[in-house]
């Protein structure tokens, strides 16, 4: 009997088809990179089972078990759910696997559970826009970091997410020892000076890295107790025209982030190429197409900003144009 | 005095001490620590027993409560000065046994050593020691090898150990705040540790040959200079004066002092550029050095009262409490 | 409770000139006649800070200060003395005791600005030389330019043996040449046991000089050197000048050196 499998289905359902007749991998997909680690066996389990054995730990922090029979999808699928449910990821229907892959897993670099530079829990972050934005087929990238190091690349994603913290100075706990000021100059952006024996913050310059504070020795200076982020848009790979994500929104918080990703779903169903690719246009070349002021208006639909938010009211990408 | 009384009721008598006393405790600060989601622990006016951190040591000492990070003193005009006026409560601290063996060191810097610290003196003795126990060793502390782990030098001692509170009058200061309340007489000891995890063991035979030990080179490579170790710390006292030009009027100003680190750079910097200690290895073995062998000589006591709260802080893992250790055993 | 941080003003009565950066600034101060030559005063001009100054001279209702341009607040003193006061606290330290040096052979061996804290010292023997057996100062300085107190070595090598010496001058330069330790090898010294040394300058200059004291024969205990160390409050409480056991602004400045030689920063 030929082997009869629909490849659309099967990759929407999370499957890669391999290069190697019949075979295909299985895509587990780990919001925040952040898993008990029981998972591992069961991915091995799998792997074992009706893979080759191997599993390739994918750039965007899921697994892809290799070299399985795609007539195996329904077993694995079973096998898939208990991973599913320990990663607490939406489903439509127990037992069937993953609902879409067109939304691909959110990544994030380890973050504040031990991290001392990061400024907030990312794996959290990733797992809240995970339970809003999955499943989807459309294909959107979403990374997040902890600070302004940016271990994640999330400047190659659609949306990256960047921690800040509003650093708070309480100047009676200072001793002029410039560690903050020093710091700042050597490992971030030279915003801080002295004067009178007390520290100046420049805010223009200041990006919120928190170095400041992790240097203080007196607990002079504090992270604010809101946590701040700075929202970069569009960056990506490919073939056309790879570019870094410009920033969008500095000084940002976690529900207006989450608003503006859903928006944009919005947005691209409104304006994507009905004849696009296997319905697959990435969101930076629709917003080159229909202008950053049509993409901004609906992104900011419903969302209120915060007083202290910039906004970046006019942003243009350059990158390397391998298209004109 | 002992006594043991019931929550409610000791909740009603920190009421009425509030009304007398400033009263200052170890708190926790959340979301204050240095790295994110962390908290801190540090003194700070405290509204009720419950606001209190009790059983963890706090990350920096009770000192800022009477020696206060920046102290104005004096503000000036064109051609006069004036001095800060002084707290008007007196201070009531809850601190632990370490802490309070700690400020007798406190006392022989800023009231034996030269003449008398006036705005020392000031806060100094319109302060009053609640001491909080020890039911178990903290990580880092050695108040068992340095003798600090018990005390007898309280005002007052408390206990809130859920509904019921022991409290322990050592001065007739606080008998009228008890008097009339519903309390039970009984003994009450302080809880004490009486064994640390970390041991140490002095070098008895220290000399100024001490000082050539290789141990600071080791050390002092991997020192950062932050100075965590000193501003934590609840024996080390120094400072820097500050003269400030208030920036609206540049005929008036302050003149004040803010706590000062030897493992800072700028330290023992003079004018015209000289600088006594320039390596880092020679600020830590100036500072140990400090704590276990010159307070001794010149006051007749060690100066380090084993709090650990160094070990506790240090950003590069250097273990005062291994250097020391390493000095007694090279000794030996 | 006397506050011993509050500064009293005080009149400059007179600038005496030494170099472009070194002016002696007569301060008016009716006690003086308790400060003794090697004490110290904390010297400010509000909002500026404060600088540890030695006293280069004591008259009757007068302290000299002899001060060196080389820091914030030693600038602004210079910029704004005329007529003027400044803030003062002390007399701090120790001093020198003049008892310890009556009836020996006196050498003083001083780098630049460390003449100051000695030269009441030289005054005072310069004045009566009969109560030394004899009197040698050795005064050494960067360049001619930066010779300080001119007057006082035109009074001084009249009454004793004088040895002013400058580390390098241009071509046709008259006076003496050499560091101060040039000197210290070919001193007439009739009886070393009887011979006492003060030597006051930088550290390297101290450390020198004892040496070639030392090769002479001096006893540690004939020998007294003054300190120069970071000094914020003068009261040993801020912890600066520290060293070892011993707090130079309470103890010190001047030390024997027997019983200071082991003093490490």
């Amino acid at each position: 009997m030929g082997l009869d499998i629909n490849t659309k289905l099967a990759k929407k359902n999370a499957y890669r088809i391999g290069k190697a007749r019949g075979e295909g991998a299985s895509r587990i997909r780990v919001p925040g990179g952040y898993l008990k680690a029981e998972i591992l066996g069961m991915v091995q389990e799998i792997a074992e089972k009706y893979g080759n054995g191997i599993v390739h730990l994918t750039t965007r922090q899921g697994f892809e078990i290799e070299g399985i029979r795609l007539e195996d999808m329904d077993e694995i699928n079973e096998m898939l759910q208990p991973i599913i449910e320990l990663l607490d990821i939406n489903q439509k229907e127990p037992g069937t696997g993953y609902p879409a892959s067109g939304t691909r897993n959110i990544s994030a670099c380890i973050g504040n559970n031990v991290c001392p530079f990061a400024n907030y829990n990312t794996s959290e972050f990733a797992k809240r826009i995970e339970k809003e934005i999955f499943p989807n087929d459309l294909h959107f990238k979403v990374a997040l970091t902890g600070c302004s190091n940016d271990c994640a690349k999330v400047r190659m994603h659609d949306f990256g997410i960047i921690g800040m913290t509003m650093p708070q100075y309480d100047p009676s706990r200072c001793v002029s020892c410039q560690a903050c000021v020093k710091g700042c100059r050597s490992l971030s952006v030279d915003a801080l000076h002295m004067e009178n024996y007390k520290i100046v913050r420049d805010h223009e310059k200041c990006i919120g890295c928190g170095v400041c504070i992790t240097k203080c020795p007196t607990r002079a200076l504090t992270r604010s107790p809101k946590k701040y982020y700075k929202l970069t848009l569009m960056g990506r790979t490919g073939k056309k025209n790879p570019r870094l994500g410009e920033d969008f929104l500095i000084w940002t918080d976690e529900d207006t982030i989450v608003k503006i990703i859903l928006n944009t779903y919005r947005f691209v169903k409104e304006y994507i190429d009905p004849g696009a690719p296997g319905g697959k246009e990435h969101i930076g070349y629709i917003i080159d197409r229909v202008g950053f002021a049509e993409f901004k208006r609906w992104a900011l639909e419903g969302v209120e900003l915060l007083p202290e938010t910039e906004i970046r009211e006019c942003v243009y990408w350059s990158g390397i144009h391998f298209d004109r | 005095m002992g006594y043991q009384l019931e929550k409610q009721t000791a909740d009603e008598i920190f009421n009425c001490l509030k009304q007398d006393y400033d009263i200052f405790a170890p708190k926790l600060f959340a979301g204050e620590g240095c790295f994110s989601d962390t908290d801190v622990i540090r003194y700070g006016k405290v509204e009720s027993l419950d606001e209190i951190c009790w059983s963890r040591r706090s990350d920096y000492s009770f000192k800022e409560a009477f020696l206060p990070v920046n102290e104005v003193l004096f503000y000036f005009t064109e051609d006069s000065t004036s001095v800060p006026a002084c707290r008007k409560k007196p201070a009531l601290i809850f601190l632990w046994s370490c802490d309070l063996h700690a400020l007798r060191r406190l006392d022989a810097i800023y009231l034996t050593n030269g003449p008398e610290d006036f705005y020392y003196k000031r806060l100094r003795e319109n302060a009053r020691f609640v001491l909080m126990g020890c039911e178990e060793t903290c990580d880092t502390g050695f108040c068992v090898s340095m003798g600090t782990n018990c005390t007898e030098d309280y005002d007052l001692y408390l206990k809130v150990e859920g509904d019921s509170v022991l409290a322990d009058l050592k001065t007739g200061e606080f008998q009228k705040y008890f008097d009339g309340k519903d309390c039970r007489e009984q003994e009450v000891i302080p809880d004490h540790v009486t064994e640390n995890r970390e041991k140490v063991t002095l070098p008895r035979n220290l000399s100024t040959e001490t000082f050539s030990d290789s141990v600071w080179e080791s050390y002092g490579s991997r020192c950062i200079g932050c100075g965590r170790c000193n501003f934590v710390c609840p024996t080390c006292t120094c400072f820097t004066m500050q003269d400030i030009i208030y920036r609206d009027n540049e005929n008036t100003g302050e003149r004040r002092r803010v706590w000062a680190s030897c493992q800072v750079d700028g330290y023992t910097d003079i004018a015209g550029g000289n600088s006594f200690r320039k390596n880092q290895g020679e600020r830590m073995r100036f500072k140990v050095m400090h704590k276990i062998y010159d307070f001794e000589k010149r006051f007749g006591f060690p100066m380090c009262v084993g709090c650990g709260r160094c070990d506790a802080v240090c950003p590069e893992y250097i273990s005062y409490v291994n250097i020391i250790n390493r000095l007694a055993k090279e000794e030996a | 409770m006397k506050n011993e941080y509050i500064p009293f003003s005080s009149q400059v009565k007179e600038i005496i000139p030494h170099t472009d950066i070194e002016y002696t600034f007569r301060m008016s101060f009716p006690e003086a006649g308790r400060v003794k030559p090697g004490q110290f005063f904390e010297v400010s001009i509000p909002k500026y800070g404060e600088a540890p100054i030695s006293v280069s001279g004591i008259g009757e209702d007068y302290v000299d200060l002899t001060i060196r341009r080389v820091g914030r607040v030693t600038n602004k003193i210079f910029q704004h003395y005329v007529g003027n006061t400044l803030l003062m606290r002390g007399p701090y330290g120790n001093g020198f005791d003049i008892e310890n040096f009556k009836g020996k052979e006196i050498v003083v061996v001083a780098g630049g600005t460390g003449l100051s804290p000695v030269k009441g010292i030289v005054d005072y023997f310069a004045g009566r030389p009969e109560e030394a057996v004899s009197v040698t100062l050795i005064a050494g300085f960067k360049s001619p330019q930066d010779i300080l107190f001119r007057k006082d070595f035109e009074q001084w090598e009249k009454r004793i043996h004088v040895i002013r010496t400058v580390d390098s001058a241009s071509e046709g330069y008259e006076g003496l040449t050499g560091m101060v330790t040039k000197y210290i090898p070919d001193l007439p010294i009739a009886d070393p046991d009887n011979t006492v040394f003060i030597t006051v300058g930088p550290p390297v200059m101290i450390k020198f000089t004892i040496m070639e004291i030392l090769k002479r024969g001096i006893k540690e205990g004939n020998i007294w050197i003054s300190h120069e160390r970071k000094m914020c409050c003068g009261l040993g409480k801020c912890g600066h000048c520290k060293m070892n056991d011993t707090y130079v602004c309470l103890d010190g400045p001047v030390f024997n050196y027997a019983e200071s030689r082991d003093l490490i920063d």
